[in-house]
């Protein structure tokens, strides 16, 4: 089974439709999206909702609907320098 | 017979309009042995609200100098300070009593690493002000081995991050890190086969985003230590389009911190 979502990036707004596995991971759609993108190298989340997804997580774990929109955002870790 | 009282006295009384937040527990706030790793950016920012709160023990701890480039964010250092040879936290440490010359602030020069889950039972609270991922991992595991509440800030441009972590009731930093997070410290860290190079990029930072993020570790811990619920579980703030969400994040049944009953 195949479940077709939207992933938004937080950093420009754009969006990419893509079509997922059940057994798809969170971690497999952050780097699909980011290639996709060319983002910078740096660590990245997806939130759906106000939920943040584990990497790990797969797609029949996350009750994700057909057209469901996903957001990949950028997870700062600078402080110091 | 109760003491007499005087015009004016409240006024003379630095945390008195503090006083007047019936949640805060200013108690448990003075009596309170803070750590706070990493006296860059957030960590100036971080102490300075820690002191001006009312915390009176905080131990700060940083392994660098100041350069230059720091002046443009950190309230506590000084033209001149990047040619002084002291280090960050003694720096810090130094300027913040400035701010209270009664509060007892420490300064350790050196790494995160070089102190365990042992030695962090010490402390009430523990705020991360670092810059990298391996860093974080050291203190978010053995913080929560020692069951202290860990309170993480990070920042790039103009997004932060906030998350606190309480042992043993929210999930800790590493169960929301994914491949993405383990890429960036393979980067940071790579062998030559004779030697270990650490490369550290330079990320965009600036004063307004640093100021937020700081301020929220140093209210979260206030709450925390106080007895309030802590955020759950992470702030994403976006100040370019000045949006702050909260997510919720679930414990990774994998993550070795909450499967594990100890440090190996």
């Amino acid at each position: 089974m195949v479940v077709r979502v939207r992933v938004r990036n937080a950093e420009t707004g754009a969006t990419v439709d893509m079509e997922l596995e059940m057994e798809n991971t969170v971690e497999e759609i952050i780097e699909g999206v980011s290639a996709y993108w060319e983002k910078d190298p740096g660590a990245y989340v997806i939130r759906k909702g106000r939920r943040l997804l584990r990497g790990q997580q797969k797609v029949q774990e996350l009750d994700i609907q057909t057209n469901e929109e996903l957001e990949l955002i950028p997870d700062p870790e600078g402080g110091t320098k | 017979m109760a003491e007499p009282i005087r015009p004016g006295e409240r006024d003379d009384d630095r945390h008195d309009r503090t006083r007047l937040l019936s949640w805060v527990d200013m108690g448990r706030v003075q009596r309170a042995q803070v750590l706070v790793v990493g006296a860059g950016a957030l960590g100036n920012e971080a102490v300075k609200d820690l002191i001006l709160f009312g915390f009176r023990h905080v131990d700060v701890m940083d392994m660098d100098t100041v350069v230059r480039s720091n002046l443009s964010r950190c309230v506590l250092f000084r033209e001149g300070d990047q040619s002084s040879g002291k280090g960050k936290a003694s720096l810090v440490a130094e300027r913040v009593r400035e701010l209270d010359p009664t509060a007892e602030v420490n300064a350790f020069q050196g790494r995160i690493q070089s102190m365990g889950s042992e030695e962090m039972k010490g402390y009430d609270i523990m705020l991360g002000c670092l810059d990298n991922v391996a860093a974080r991992l050291h203190l978010n595991a053995n913080s929560y081995h020692a069951g202290v509440p860990y309170v993480d800030g990070g920042t790039n441009g103009f997004r932060g991050r906030v998350q606190a972590v309480v042992p043993p009731l929210t999930p800790c930093l590493q169960c929301g890190m994914n491949r993405s997070h383990f890429k960036v410290m393979e980067r940071r860290f790579s062998c030559t086969g004779q030697d270990t190079v650490f490369y550290q990029p330079k990320m965009a930072a600036e004063i307004t985003t640093t100021s937020v993020i700081a301020a929220v570790q140093v209210r979260e811990a206030v709450k925390i230590l106080s007895g309030r619920t802590a955020m759950e579980h992470v702030m994403h703030y976006d100040g370019l389009a000045g949006t702050t969400d909260i997510l919720s994040l679930d414990i990774d049944p994998g993550c070795p911190n909450h499967s594990s009953p100890k440090l190996s």
